[in-house]
């Protein structure tokens, strides 16, 4: 029996679990679900080891344990396979499934016969067709993620932990895992399974513990679960899949169409996102963490470039090879990372206001303090942005003051559309309010905004029409009368009207 | 597939590859130039390894540091140290120089720990450390030693500059001791783990490897190899000068880069190998090209600048080629991954 209780952990401010527990018996496959920040993966690694948490016990068997590293996790028995993967990719597959835990030969040696021999039936096993002396870099992700949860599997744990192991996945692959998760829980294998995927928790788990905003708020069998009932412990709303427009033609006669996105991928995270945005219109996109949302506006910014699909521009087909060239037409870009996307810490006030303006313009164009000065003076009234004196520098602002900084910078270089990759993350409440009044403000005069987050109660308020993102297909597009809570909701999960309809009925029988 | 050609293929994937393409072709151009007959003389190749043991040596020192994620440039004129140390303890105490070589040995390895500690333990850059260590070591060998001096006896230089059964150069035996002693390592659990540090700490660690520790290791192997070196040195010059083989710390580097070894956990001891005997063999084949023109074209005279720019004009094409060749393979990759893609979206539809 293992258990979690009372975990606690904050990362600075953020708190990530609140007296968050858990509990696994041998032999069960318990599913850990949550929402975006729901604190699941914090939990998973705090029990893998590479996360110490701030409070709260971890039992094996009733015997409190510690876990501050890998290696006692080996001891203990634990073995984990990692969403974004533990393998070293500079060395073959033999190696990294072997890594500390080589079978001993002679005088210290590896024993060469005998790894070649276990490996092969682990890849067997797995029904993994790939060279053992191969690259881990030189394998498609899929194959990556199969041999992440081999390596895990190897080590013959008594709990496994499997973050979210199948998102780059195919179906049948899917299949090959469940199949050995059947065997191991049959070896009375304790089993913590962290997946979106709600058809796949279904079919292999037989409890499941939610979470949301850190807290245990759940814990359920799931042959009396129901899908609807999950997803109300998970976001506190009740799902509602009427009425989910789905890749249906929205077309607004009259306005004009800014910007217009059909079938873009960008292989593996965006596989298909026709997107339109009018003139005015602030176009929220919503979803899970990690459905292809950044690489999605990061493929409009020209960052990198999208392998399918047709942008058009202001009714022109474009295609921007450096966000310089984005830029140049018209395009600002906010980024949430603002240490590593925005700022220029150590730069004042003023001039990182200016820097959007900067990076328009002639090259070698003689700038005056003044010209930098009033224009950011300007800036800092219109917004309301508190500053000290906009010689200091940007660090010494608050989190909330910088990120309007950062707003206010592109703002006033009034462009036709603006792209926000979660922009309010980290936020607090009072800037956040600020940063939707300019937006709101910017759309009335005729800018569109793009507006990504994280958060469905920002998407809810601010934005007039909600697509929704999963596994990089647009899951949903909400608007008007259909924009509720329970509707976002039942598209940021992916379901559908005839999924959750067929879920129902595979419930009933 | 016959056998052979599955096992070239295999042995292209590898990055000694580039090293080795490099290293034949220039060894092929050397023969030509030098003369068949010439450069197999026992008395050529003595002088060949003799004369660019240091470098090897020095070389295959950087090689587990390289693919345990750190470097060190200091590693030049810790030869000096060595020698040194070595002439000091010979000259001063009166014992033998075995007991100096030994010393120096241990000064080796007291500065690669020192290293570490700066590197793997305080954490800070390790180009940035290594480079403030090139003027510690520097003071320390000035202090040992204030000038050049010092003298290797007879019978000790002799024995580094002969020909086992008039065959094999004896230095060439130094070589053959430290790769046999890597050949092992690299078939122990050391070998799996220096790779994976290098590779990706954070991952390792997650394995429940100790990344710090497995520096330390990786450091002192480069310590006795370093100590190996400065021994060869001292046996080279067969005295002592405190200020010398500061460049060889950046030409072993450079040399490691052309081999094909990567910053953290790509490349191997071979690819230290190849790339140093790529740097001996161009200025080896060039001294002699020059030395055909000298007598092809009368009158023909340049100082040995000239000789200089001609070996590092082709270094540095070596050194693109490498580039390339990585380009080469992170497109051929990335290729791979858009039609896995594609595939896998028309079979789920």
């Amino acid at each position: 029996m293992f258990e979690m209780c009372e975990i606690d952990k904050s990362y600075d401010a953020v708190v990530a679990c609140r007296g968050a527990s858990l509990q696994v018996a041998p032999g069960e496959i318990r599913a850990l679900l949550g929402s975006n920040g729901s604190g699941k993966s914090t939990m998973v690694k705090v029990l893998a080891g590479t996360v110490k948490p701030n409070g709260g016990n971890i039992l094996i068997d009733g015997e409190p344990v510690t876990i501050h590293s890998g290696l006692d996790c080996r001891r203990l028995g634990i073995a984990t396979a990692f969403q974004d993967l533990s393998l070293i990719p500079t060395m073959t597959v033999r190696d990294n499934i072997l890594l500390g835990n080589e079978p001993k030969g002679r005088l210290g040696m590896v024993d060469r016969k005998k790894s070649l021999r276990e490996v092969a039936a682990l890849l067997d096993r797995f029904h993994i067709d790939c060279d053992p002396d191969a690259y881990v870099q030189t394998l498609m992700p899929s194959l990556q993620s199969m041999i992440e949860v081999a390596k895990a599997v190897y080590l013959k744990p008594r709990l496994l932990l499997l973050d979210e192991v199948t998102a780059a996945l195919h179906r049948d692959e899917v299949q090959l895992i469940f199949e050995v998760l059947r065997q191991l829980k049959a070896q009375g294998t304790a089993i913590i399974y962290v997946t979106h995927r709600m058809d796949e928790i279904f079919e292999i788990c037989d409890t499941a513990t939610i979470m949301r905003s850190g807290e245990t708020v759940a814990d359920v069998s799931i042959s009396d679960a129901t899908l609807n009932g999950i997803v109300f412990h998970m976001t506190g709303q009740r799902p509602d899949a009427q009425d989910i427009l789905e890749t249906e033609e929205f077309d607004r006669e009259g306005s004009d169409l800014v910007l217009d996105v059909e079938h873009m991928a960008l292989y593996p995270k965006v596989r298909d996102i026709s997107l339109k945005a009018y003139k005015g219109e602030i176009v929220g996109i919503g979803g899970l963490e990690g459905q292809g949302q950044p690489e999605f506006i990061r493929a409009l910014l020209g960052v990198t470039r999208p392998e399918e699909g047709t942008i058009h521009y202001m009714r022109k087909e474009v295609r921007f090879h450096s966000p310089a060239d984005a830029v140049n037409h018209d395009i600002g870009f906010i980024s949430g990372e603002r240490n590593r996307e925005a700022i220029f810490p150590d730069r004042s006030v003023a001039q990182n206001l200016f820097a959007g303006r900067a990076a328009k313009g002639a090259l070698f164009r003689y700038l005056t303090t003044k010209v930098v000065r009033d224009f950011a003076q300007a800036a800092v009234e219109k917004y309301n942005i508190v500053v000290g004196s906009l010689r200091h520098p940007a660090s010494s602002l608050s989190g909330g003051n910088q990120q309007k900084l950062v707003v206010a910078r592109w703002i006033a270089v009034n462009p036709t559309l603006l792209l926000l990759d979660d922009p309010t993350k980290g936020v607090d409440i009072l800037s956040r309010r600020e940063i939707h009044k300019i937006l709101k403000q910017c759309a009335d005069e005729g800018m569109t905004i793009i507006l990504s987050s994280s958060e469905n109660d920002e998407l809810l308020e601010i934005a007039d029409r909600v697509y929704l993102f999963y596994e990089g297909r647009v899951s949903g597009t909400l608007s008007g009368a259909t924009k509720t809570p329970e509707r976002l909701v039942a598209a940021m999960m992916g379901m559908t009207r005839e999924q959750n309809g067929a879920t129902r009925e595979a419930r009933r029988a | 597939m016959s056998n052979a050609k599955r096992l070239f293929l295999h042995f292209r994937r590898t990055p000694a590859f580039v090293g080795f393409t490099l290293f034949v072709f220039v060894l092929v151009l050397n023969i030509v130039v030098q003369g068949p007959t010439h450069f197999f003389s026992s008395r050529s190749l003595n002088t060949l390894f003799s004369k660019n043991m240091p470098l090897l040596l020095t070389t295959m020192a950087m090689a587990p540091l390289l693919i345990s994620g750190t470097l060190d440039i200091s590693i030049g004129i810790q030869l000096a140290l060595v020698n040194v140390v070595s002439i000091m303890v010979f000259q001063e105490w009166g014992v033998s120089l075995y007991v100096g070589f030994s010393m120096g040995m241990l000064a080796s390895l007291a500065v690669s720990a020192l290293c570490w500690a700066l590197v793997s333990v305080v954490r800070l850059p390790s180009m940035l450390a290594s480079f403030a260590l090139i003027y510690v070591v520097r003071g320390v060998n000035v202090l040992i030693m204030n000038k050049p001096q010092g003298k290797v006896p007879e019978a000790y230089y002799k024995t580094y500059d002969s020909l086992i059964g008039g065959v094999i150069p004896f230095s060439a035996l130094i070589l053959l001791f430290v790769l046999l002693i890597w050949l092992y390592l690299m078939r122990t659990k050391f070998g799996r783990n220096i790779y994976a540090v290098g590779g990706s700490p954070r991952n390792a660690f997650a394995a429940g490897i100790n990344p710090v520790w497995v520096q330390f290791q990786a450091s002192m192997i480069k310590g006795v190899i370093t100590g190996l070196a400065g021994i060869s040195l001292t046996l080279m010059t067969a005295s002592g000068n405190p200020l010398q083989g500061e460049a060889y710390g950046l030409r072993a580097l450079s040399a490691c880069i052309i081999g094909g070894l990567g910053f953290g956990g790509w490349g191997s001891m071979a690819c230290a190998v190849f790339g140093a005997g790529f740097l001996v063999t161009i200025q080896n084949t060039v001294y002699y090209f020059f030395n055909l023109l000298y007598r092809i074209i009368p009158g023909f005279t340049v100082t040995s600048y000239w000789q200089n720019l001609v070996s590092d004009i082709i270094i540095f094409f070596g050194l693109l080629m490498t580039i390339v060749t990585a380009k080469e393979q992170r497109e051929a990759l990335r290729q791979g991954f858009v039609k896995q893609f594609k595939g896998g979206e028309s079979a789920t539809q």
